[in-house]
């Protein structure tokens, strides 16, 4: 049986009295392109840095292709590659010269995608690290992954510091690795950036996975921040069908919509709506709207079990 | 919490946007005052108080004066000795080289951390989206480096004239508020160095390595015109050089305060003007940003790092030559001066008994032992900087094991100062040799290698807290470096007992060539620190990474 890419059993981290991890069982298929969803503080860097036996779990444990990640760490790490959340390299070394080092490091590059990829990132790789914006760190740790063709691509936000062009460009490589085969688990703290790659995400939060499926199960978490400004006296949306956290303020309410924006666009459309603004919420906000009731419910019964 | 601090500034700036830089420049400078003024104060303190329990009788203390006064053995090592047979003119010469020295590497370390330092970081392109220029910044920082050694002098002044109201000491106010100045002379200039080369080199490092060279050359021409070889004016040529010149309590003379005040004035002034001409980020000097790439010293961890330090002990290795030819220099001409039982037993208890060249190289030899420390010092702080900025992740994801990259650390780290010591003992060779001090390169050799055993054993005990308790790495290495030299400097007089003598990493040390190197001893410092290497490796195999 081929083993998996990534398996994890009740990998756990406590940090003082937090759980930055709480029993995390996670499976990532070979060739499966696996996202990895949780607003900031969520525990995602914890998660990927039990994985490369950076920090060591207080539970539990954890699998690469078979090999367990804190005592086959080495012969794990021959087989994937990683771009850690904070681009921090040696200010002395060029571009180059840093790509060449983590090259002869991991031991294995394939040099001409590696010349591509430069070009491709649009990377002058003979400045100093230092001359570098933290776009420009990040592509030369992006490219110094991709340019192995490791069999386990591990990324953690990858994409923080680049700009539209260059995300969509990194967007193309993960598509050339799935292609050719390559397993990918990627975190990240944007929806949308996850919907455009991913076969599977899962969705953590305060350490715990809540939520792991295919994009088509996770529709239901999908939806749109839209906020409306009237100039006339504000119309009542709590019971147009998809909408909810209706928070009203002045001549403006806000809302969440899911689903089709069909019944909303009808409610207001009679109501001397001047200005619709709608763009996607951010994580945290897509969690208030679909857990957020149910942790209030929670909480009351915490508090009776602490005493 | 970086960020949180510049938010800060940037929250402050809306309150009272004209001093948010030099208010939060001076906090951190005055705290570091405030530590360091302690330093000085207790070193001041203890010369004078060890002074008037050793040397309590006049006729002792005539002969000290007798002994030391025209010596050029000290005082090419520790500055001019004159009217030692007061207290004032004893802790003059006592405390004077030392702390001039501490207080310079502190200026330059606080001036180019809290200039260039914070700009490398990030955190002034916070602060410069607010309403200052790089000038002004600039300008508000050096004023808060001014408070922290306004604080650092107060500080200083207050110990001593306490102290100078003990009934045997007796120094009044006035003279004690101008040693106080004297003693800090050498912090504000090399503040204002700092200012400077922060401005014309493109990183900390740099700027504090070209700091540190205007200090060597600085101590080196003071070194010769001390020892007697050069001409009078030559001390002129010197910024220690005029602190010497302040004399202060034996005999003042306020008129050297002016080269003093003109030069950090003018440092200061340029420093402030080229941070309006150049951008964030960048240096006066060229800075190659553009590099033909060296591929060489790339291929693994081990390799990497000793591409990482090259430059460090080279520049360690040039220095630490240029003293041992300098020591080497004078060591004939100096040695012929030690005599007198009064300079024989305070050699004798830094452990060099006799009389002669090989007495004077083996005072010399705790020097150079002190500075092997340093870079000791050095390359554990560099090892925990590589996993505290998160470079070491770089390395650890990919297949290199943590045994194996720190196994590399230790092994090129202790090969440096290997070559410190060798360079040492055959650069002292060398200018004793052109002296005709008659001594072989064999013993000198030996010397130049007894004194990294010292250093072996702090880098030991430094990689072990780093492996045991990461966050603590640079306090425990400096503190056991300043302890082990605030001993031997207090221990210097007599005044300490042989048990806390004993907890001196350069007390362990003998002091060759005045003795034969004691294998022994330095083969037991070796091993400890091997053993704490080795203890330290265990531990860090076992535990998280951790970020600052
Ligand atoms: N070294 C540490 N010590 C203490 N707490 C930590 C440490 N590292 C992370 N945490 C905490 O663990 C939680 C998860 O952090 P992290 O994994 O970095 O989140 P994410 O990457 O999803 O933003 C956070 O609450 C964070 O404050
Ligand atoms: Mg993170």
């Amino acid at each position: 049986m081929a083993a998996s890419a990534i398996r994890t059993e009740g990998l756990s981290k406590r940090y003082g009295g937090l759980d930055a991890l709480k029993d995390l069982d996670l499976e990532v298929g070979e060739g499966e392109v696996v996202g990895y969803l949780g607003p900031n503080g969520a525990g995602k860097t914890t998660t990927l840095r039990l994985l490369l036996a950076l920090i060591q779990p207080t539970a539990g444990r954890a699998e690469i292709f078979g090999l367990d990640c804190q005592r086959q760490s080495v012969e794990a790490h021959r087989l994937l590659a990683y771009v850690a959340g904070e681009a921090s390299l040696w200010p002395a070394l060029t571009g180059l010269e840093t790509l060449h080092l983590l090259g002869r490091v991991q031991g294995r590059v394939d040099e001409s995608y590696r010349d591509e990829l430069i070009g491709r990132f649009e990377l002058d790789p003979s400045k100093k690290v230092r001359a570098y914006s933290k776009g420009n760190r990040q592509k030369v740790i992006l490219i110094a992954a991709l340019m192995t063709r490791a069999d386990l691509l591990i990324l953690d936000e990858p994409t923080s510091g680049l700009d539209p062009l260059m995300e969509q460009q990194f967007r193309h490589c993960i598509h050339e690795a799935r292609d050719r085969g390559q397993s990918v688990f990627l975190s990240s703290h944007i929806m949308s950036e996850v919907e455009a790659l991913c076969d599977r995400v899962g969705i953590l939060r305060e350490g715990k996975l809540i939520e792991m499926g295919t994009l088509a199960e996770m529709r239901h978490l999908s939806s749109l921040s839209v906020e409306v400004t009237f100039d006339g006296v504000l119309p009542d949306l709590s019971g147009v069908p998809g909408v909810s956290a209706v928070h009203a303020e002045g001549h403006v309410v806000r809302c969440q919509v899911r689903g089709s924006a069909e019944p909303l666009l009808k409610a207001i459309a009679t109501s001397g709506a001047t200005r619709v603004l709608s763009r996607e919420p951010s994580l945290e906000e897509l969690f208030l709207a679909q857990y957020g009731r149910k942790s209030e419910e929670e909480m009351p019964a915490a508090e009776t079990s602490g005493n | 919490m970086e960020t949180e601090a510049a938010l800060l500034g940037v929250a402050r700036i809306g309150r009272s946007p004209g001093s948010v830089v030099a208010r939060l420049t001076a906090r951190k400078a005055i705290r570091s005052g405030i530590l360091w003024g302690y330093v000085f104060g207790v070193v001041v303190a203890s010369s004078a108080i060890s002074y008037v329990s050793i040397y309590k009788t006049q006729i002792a203390r005539d002969h000290l004066e007798a002994a030391f006064g025209a010596n050029h053995a000290t005082s090419a090592l520790f500055g001019p000795a004159s009217q030692l047979q007061t207290v004032a003119g004893f802790t003059v010469f006592k405390a004077s080289m030392t702390l001039m020295l501490l207080g310079a590497v502190w200026g330059l370390l606080i001036s180019t951390r809290l200039l260039r330092g914070e700009e490398d970081a990030g955190r002034w392109e916070v602060l410069l989206g607010g309403q200052t220029t790089r000038s002004g910044a600039t300008l508000q920082t050096v004023v808060g480096l001014a408070g922290g050694a306004a604080t650092l002098w107060a500080i200083t002044a207050i110990i001593t004239v306490v102290a100078g109201l003990s009934s045997k000491v007796q120094i009044s106010a006035g003279p004690a508020l101008f040693l106080a100045l004297a003693l800090v002379a050498t912090a504000v200039m090399w503040l204002a160095v700092g200012a400077l080369t922060s401005q014309l080199a493109a990183t900390r490092r740099q700027a504090a390595a070209y700091a540190a060279t205007v200090l060597g050359v600085s101590y080196a021409v003071r070194m010769v015109a001390d020892s007697g070889i050069g001409p009078n004016w030559l001390r002129w040529a010197s910024p220690l050089g005029w602190v010497e010149e302040l004399q202060p309590l034996t005999s003042p003379r306020p008129v050297a305060l002016l080269p003093i005040v003109a030069f950090t004035a003018a440092l200061s002034a340029v420093a402030v003007h080229l941070a309006g001409t150049r951008d964030l980020g960048t240096s006066t000097l060229p800075d190659r940003a553009n590099a033909t790439p060296h591929l060489q010293l790339l291929s693994g961890p081990v390799a990497m790092t000793m591409r990482l330090i090259r430059s460090t002990i080279v520049g360690w290795g040039v220095a630490i030559s240029l003293t041992g030819l300098l020591v080497g220099l004078v060591a004939k001409a100096a040695g012929a001066t030690i005599s007198g039982s009064s300079v024989e037993q305070v050699f004798s208890r830094l452990g060099a008994p006799g009389t002669g060249t090989a007495t004077y190289l083996g005072v010399s030899s705790l020097i150079v032992a002190v500075l092997i420390a340093f870079v000791a010092g050095g390359q554990v702080t560099a090892a925990r900087a590589e996993e505290a900025t998160g470079r070491l992740d770089h390395l650890l994801v990919r297949p290199v094991s943590r045994e194996r990259w720190f196994a590399g650390r230790c092994l090129v780290a202790a090969s440096g100062l290997v070559a410190c010591g060798v360079l040492s003992g055959v650069s002292t060779w060398l200018g004793a040799a052109s002296e005709h001090a008659g001594l072989g390169v064999d013993t000198m050799l030996g010397a130049g290698l007894n004194a990294v055993a010292p250093a072996l054993c702090l880098l030991g005990i430094g990689l072990f807290t780093m492996g045991v308790w990461p966050r603590a790495t640079s306090v425990s290495t400096y503190g056991v470096l300043g302890w082990s030299l605030l001993i031997e400097i207090v221990g210097g007089v007599g005044a300490l007992n042989h048990w806390i003598l004993d907890t001196s990493l350069f007390h362990q040390m003998s002091a060759a060539p005045a003795v034969p190197p004691n294998w022994a001893t330095g083969g037991i410092m070796l091993l400890i620190g091997l053993g704490c290497m080795a203890a330290g490796a265990m531990a860090f195999k076992r535990r998280d990474l951790t970020g600052e």
